[in-house]
């Protein structure tokens, strides 16, 4: 599983990880300026550097709330909230925690809000993703682009669908604090101490959030064994 | 390994294979682990699950690698962002203030509607709004209403307009409001015994080429009552022989009734016998000096002597000296002979009788 950059940055914030440390550097070779003096830039005001900082998370952001969302629209109202409270609020921003764990912070609170607001109106539930009619149930553009590819193994695609229809109704029997643990902890590979730093709880109580959410998979998921 | 040793191993480990599988053990508990492990068939049995399931997790197509495989998405969120920043950036509309500019956008959207609002405002604004504003006509805020404390200036008093005078409303008839516009328009409310409303008063009538004759009357009916003050009677007795409006002179002499035994009225009574171009003047002033003469209210007895007839009345005995009565027959006899109008003439016959028979000088 690739780990996004920003799950580097993190775990070496808290100290689990030195050998990532170049990559890092590599990926975000960006003109001239290190994360802080970013950072304070567009705390100053700096448009630029601000949108700079975006381009640095903003993949793994959407990434985390497709994920968890299953709609695009979802998924992107989640990003623009998320990024205007980041840009409303960087000024209180005061170094004591890595931006990682407050951009997350702020990320994952609002994920909660809309699962929170999705689970209190069932008539507006994620979709499932259907294997035998896919067709149908596919709106985009690009997602019927991609399922047309040559390359694609008719056979894998269909075990993989099916296996992603059963994991995506096992999650939505989840809390909405368990399914974030479980997304930011197996897809997202971020340690379960960050993990309770983004959500502001302990490690413990994410440990616990991980253990009942797994629980809950297994006993859906039997099947997959 | 005792069976119960085991047993218990087996329990501790159990919840710890979910964490051991994905990396979040110490390094005590893994070892920990390890080692039951390596004795436990069941245990690891349960490991090799878990690590299959968190293998099928972790590798099942994920809703971002489907929902944005091509980054499209990516790309809309961004630029809906920079939007948004535009947006929180953009200056407030600079538009001009307008006020009312909802409702020129209303009317304008409904022009039936508007004209039937407009007719609607315009009627309450005649049957409503105008008689409010006659019924109140201080609430205009144009006029100033000030208490006469203060003497008006020269300058003042050289630039004032009076519009008008009225008795002050629930007060008592010595109190008048003054609408006055000099510099500024106001309302000086006063009595007539108070030194500054009397400048004001006397100044109009003392100044009859600038104010109006009606604004002279009233404020001559307002001295009236101060007739006794020496800078009033010089206004009255001025007004009474200079006036230019014949009405205002007669109004004059009206004031002077209670002092026409004073020397200086009843000199003024004979100048305008002597000069007044206006008969109705003329015959205020026989009145006047009968009444003075005789103690009695004049023109209850208006007998028609026969016209021309000299008559020689004889003095009423011991109130006035006889110089001055003799002055006063001498020309009403003057008057009777010689006056234009036929009606002085008479009145003055009349008044000879009432003085009483006198041998003329």
């Amino acid at each position: 599983m690739q780990l996004p950059r920003w799950a580097f940055a993190l775990a070496d914030e808290n100290g689990c990880s030195g050998s990532t440390n170049a990559a890092l550097a590599s990926v975000n070779s960006l003109p001239n300026l290190d994360e802080r003096a970013l950072l304070a830039e567009a705390q100053a005001g700096n448009r630029a550097a601000f949108e700079e900082l975006v381009r640095r998370f903003d993949r793994d952001v959407l990434r985390l709330a497709l994920n968890l969302m299953k709609r695009p629209e979802d998924a992107r109202d989640v990003y623009q909230e998320a990024f205007l409270k980041v840009y409303r609020n960087l000024h209180r921003f005061r170094f004591e925690c890595s931006f990682y764990t407050w951009l997350y912070r702020i990320v994952t609170n609002v994920c909660l809000d809309h699962l929170r607001r999705r689970q209190a109106r069932p008539e507006d539930q994620a979709p499932e993703p259907n294997p035998g009619h896919h067709e149908e149930g596919v709106t985009d553009f690009f997602e019927r682009q991609r399922e047309h590819r040559p390359t694609l193994d008719p056979e894998r695609s269909m075990m993989g669908l099916e296996i992603k229809a059963r994991i995506a109704r096992a999650m939505e029997r989840l809390s909405p604090r368990e399914r974030i643990v479980f997304e930011m902890k197996h897809y997202q590979g971020l340690k379960l101490r960050a993990i309770g730093d983004a959500l502001g709880t302990t490690e413990e109580t994410v440990k616990n959030s991980l253990f009942r959410a797994t629980r809950k998979l297994r006993n859906e998921l039997g099947g997959l064994r | 390994m005792s069976p119960f040793e085991k047993k218990m191993n087996c329990k501790d480990v159990a919840p710890l294979l979910v964490f051991y599988v994905c990396d979040e053990v110490c390094e005590d508990e893994r070892k920990s682990i390890e080692t039951h492990l390596t004795n436990c068939k069941a245990c690891s049995e349960q490991l090799a699950e878990e690590k299959e399931f968190h293998s099928t997790l972790v590798s099942a197509p994920q809703a971002a690698n489907e929902l944005d495989a091509s980054g499209i998405l990516l790309s809309q969120c961004r630029s809906e962002l920079e939007e948004a920043l535009d947006d929180l950036h953009a200056p407030p509309l600079q538009e001009h203030w307008r006020p009312f500019g909802w409702l020129r956008r209303w009317m304008a959207l409904r022009p039936v509607w508007s004209g039937a609002l407009l007719v609607l405002v315009g009627v309450l604004a005649g049957t409503q709004v105008v008689p409010w504003l006659q019924q109140n006509p201080n609430t205009t805020g144009q006029a100033v209403r000030v208490r006469a404390r203060q003497p008006l200036t020269p300058d003042q008093l050289s630039n004032m307009v009076v519009s008008g005078l009225t008795p002050s409303p629930g007060s008592d008839s010595l109190t008048v409001q003054l609408q006055v516009s000099a510099e500024q328009p106001m309302v000086l409310t006063g009595r007539v015994d108070d030194a500054n409303m009397r400048q004001v008063l006397t100044y109009v009538v003392e100044n009859s080429e600038r104010f109006d004759a009606g604004v002279r009357l009233d404020c001559l009916d307002a001295l009236k009552a101060a007739a006794g003050d020496q800078q009033v009677r010089a206004a009255l007795l001025s007004a009474a022989r200079k006036d230019q409006n014949p009405a205002v002179r007669l109004k004059a002499l009206e004031t002077l009734r209670d002092a026409a035994g004073e020397d200086d009225v009843r000199q003024t009574l004979l100048d305008a016998l002597e000069h007044d171009s206006n008969p109705g003047v003329r015959v205020e002033a026989v009145n006047l000096l009968v009444n003075s003469l005789n103690g009695e209210a004049p023109g209850a007895d208006t007998a028609q002597a026969p016209e021309g007839s000299v008559v020689a009345p004889t003095p009423a005995p011991g109130t006035q000296g006889d110089e001055e009565i003799d002055h006063v027959v001498k020309v009403l006899q003057e008057l009777q002979r010689r006056d234009p109008s036929r009606y002085v003439r008479l009145r003055s016959a009349a008044a000879l009788r009432q003085i009483g028979p006198r041998e003329v000088q």
